[in-house]
């Protein structure tokens, strides 16, 4: 089977690796570079446990990426959202609003919702939960992680404070 | 093999439209094409078997999506769901196709998946290849002796094959320009929103004032391929549409389609619905914006 060069930039840090052609892009960053806060779910891109961003904030499953399609890519993980030391907001809107039961969903749903408020900085809930589409939290607390991305929609648009 | 082990292949990358059809021109049936992989990948970690993929990851130009009030729409091999949904042309002018977009899959699947491999699928329950079929489309495929035109009319011959030669890449489609008074719309029936459609519906109708004087309607999962409704389109051309008639419309649905049983719903459920789905889907299209 060939194997491919790869560069990807990471959570801002670039990393050469040499994957197979069928490594996906979830196991290269999980197993070669270490990056477990992306799951491994259901493999088949319907719960987005292995949700990461794409050169900026697009959302895909990295189960169903090859990994040696990505050569040059910029790829964040939830383990790269805070800064500083601090956890972005709506990682704190998901703590602050109890919207973490077994935390498996957690990085994915972090991520989708950083991605919706990306392109609509003030969703409905109606908007949200279609944003939210693809990943699936079993233990089923929506509400709550609904409830989070309205708190984190408000506190990056400075609401309340 | 599992959801988590792939099944062994070379990944081939390809720089050019020529360097990807000599690929496929020397591998043909032992090879597979990749764009969005979003079908591919989970066919390779289960019952596909394949030696070669081909990667469109690094071939330019395939990512055009462009509208012109002559030539239609153009739609390229990599172009995504999500690039539907972000186009303003497509929402104004193809609204069956930007609806079907808009509640196609999940985000990650959409801004992943491309329409052509969605035609390419040759899924009976495909949403985006529903909106197409009805609102009419040309697929460009190219190999190494040329270029070929199929109506999409005539791509899909039965459950996953099409008329894609082997070593011929789908480059693009082409949609023709809308007409005045070209309404369109698409409706789907799931149980939740990211499951397939059990049942798919899209119109393209062309209207002079309340007088329907053509009409496009086709249904999903109720066949092994997308299947037009020739006596419903028969109905439909040259009426004036009122609720009555359309009572009409959906009573003679049924007798059209030949759904089956399977995991999304019976056979039965599907024939009672479908009418009512199709007489939806028609005032849909005539209360313009008004989606689902």
């Amino acid at each position: 089977m060939k194997k491919h060069t790869i560069t990807l930039t990471v959570n801002g840090e670039e990393r050469d690796l040499i994957v197979s052609s069928n490594r996906t892009l979830l196991d290269a960053l999980r197993d070669d570079l270490g990056f477990t806060d992306t799951k491994y779910g259901c493999g088949t891109g319907e719960c987005g446990a292995c949700t990461v961003l794409v050169d900026g904030t697009t959302s895909i499953n990295g189960c169903l990426t090859l990994a040696a399609t990505m050569d040059g890519k910029s790829i964040t993980t939830a383990a790269g959202l805070a800064r500083d030391g601090n956890l972005h907001p709506v990682q704190q809107a998901f703590i602050d609003n109890d919207a973490i039961q077994c935390g498996f969903c957690t990085p994915g749903m972090v991520l989708k919702a950083v991605s919706i408020l990306d392109e609509n900085p003030n969703p409905t809930e109606a908007e949200i939960r279609h944003g939210l589409e693809g990943s699936i939290c079993r233990c089923t607390g929506y509400t709550k992680i609904v409830e989070a991305v309205q708190d984190a929609s408000n506190r990056l648009s400075g609401v309340g404070e | 093999m599992t959801s988590r082990v792939m099944r062994e292949f070379d990944l081939l990358l390809p720089e050019s439209v020529s360097e990807a059809i000599t690929l496929l021109a020397t591998h043909k049936d032992k090879a597979a094409v990749l764009a969005g992989g979003t079908d591919l990948l989970v066919a390779l970690k289960f019952d596909y078997d394949i030696d070669n993929v081909i990667s469109l990851a690094l071939v330019p130009g395939l990512n055009n999506l462009s509208f012109d009030t002559k030539l239609g729409l153009t739609i390229g091999a990599r172009v995504t769901i999500a690039d539907i949904l972000r186009s303003d042309d497509v929402k104004k002018h193809y609204p069956a196709l930007w609806q079907a977009a808009k509640v196609f899959a999940t985000p990650q699947l959409r801004n992943t998946a491309t329409v052509l491999g969605n035609i390419l699928r040759a899924s009976p329950a495909g949403d985006c290849s529903l909106a197409l079929y009805a609102l009419g489309g040309t697929l460009i495929l190219e190999n190494t002796s040329g270029r070929r035109e199929v109506n999409l009319d005539d791509f899909w011959l039965s459950y996953g094959v099409t008329a894609r030669k082997d070593d011929e890449l789908a480059v693009s489609l082409q949609v023709p320009a809308p007409s005045a008074g070209q309404k369109s719309a698409f409706r789907r029936m799931t149980r939740v929103t990211e499951d397939l459609s059990k049942l798919n519906a899209a119109v393209n109708l062309q209207m002079d004032g309340d007088k329907c004087t053509g009409a496009r309607v086709v249904m999903g999962c109720v066949g092994p391929t997308l299947v037009r409704l020739p006596k419903v389109e028969g109905l439909l051309t040259g009426a004036i549409i009122t609720p009555n008639f359309l009572e009409g419309i959906s009573n003679i649905v049924g007798s059209e389609i030949k759904p089956i049983d399977d995991i999304r719903s019976s056979a039965e459920y599907r024939l009672k619905v479908a009418g009512v789905l199709v007489k939806r889907v028609i005032k849909q299209a005539l209360n313009e914006g008004n989606d689902q």
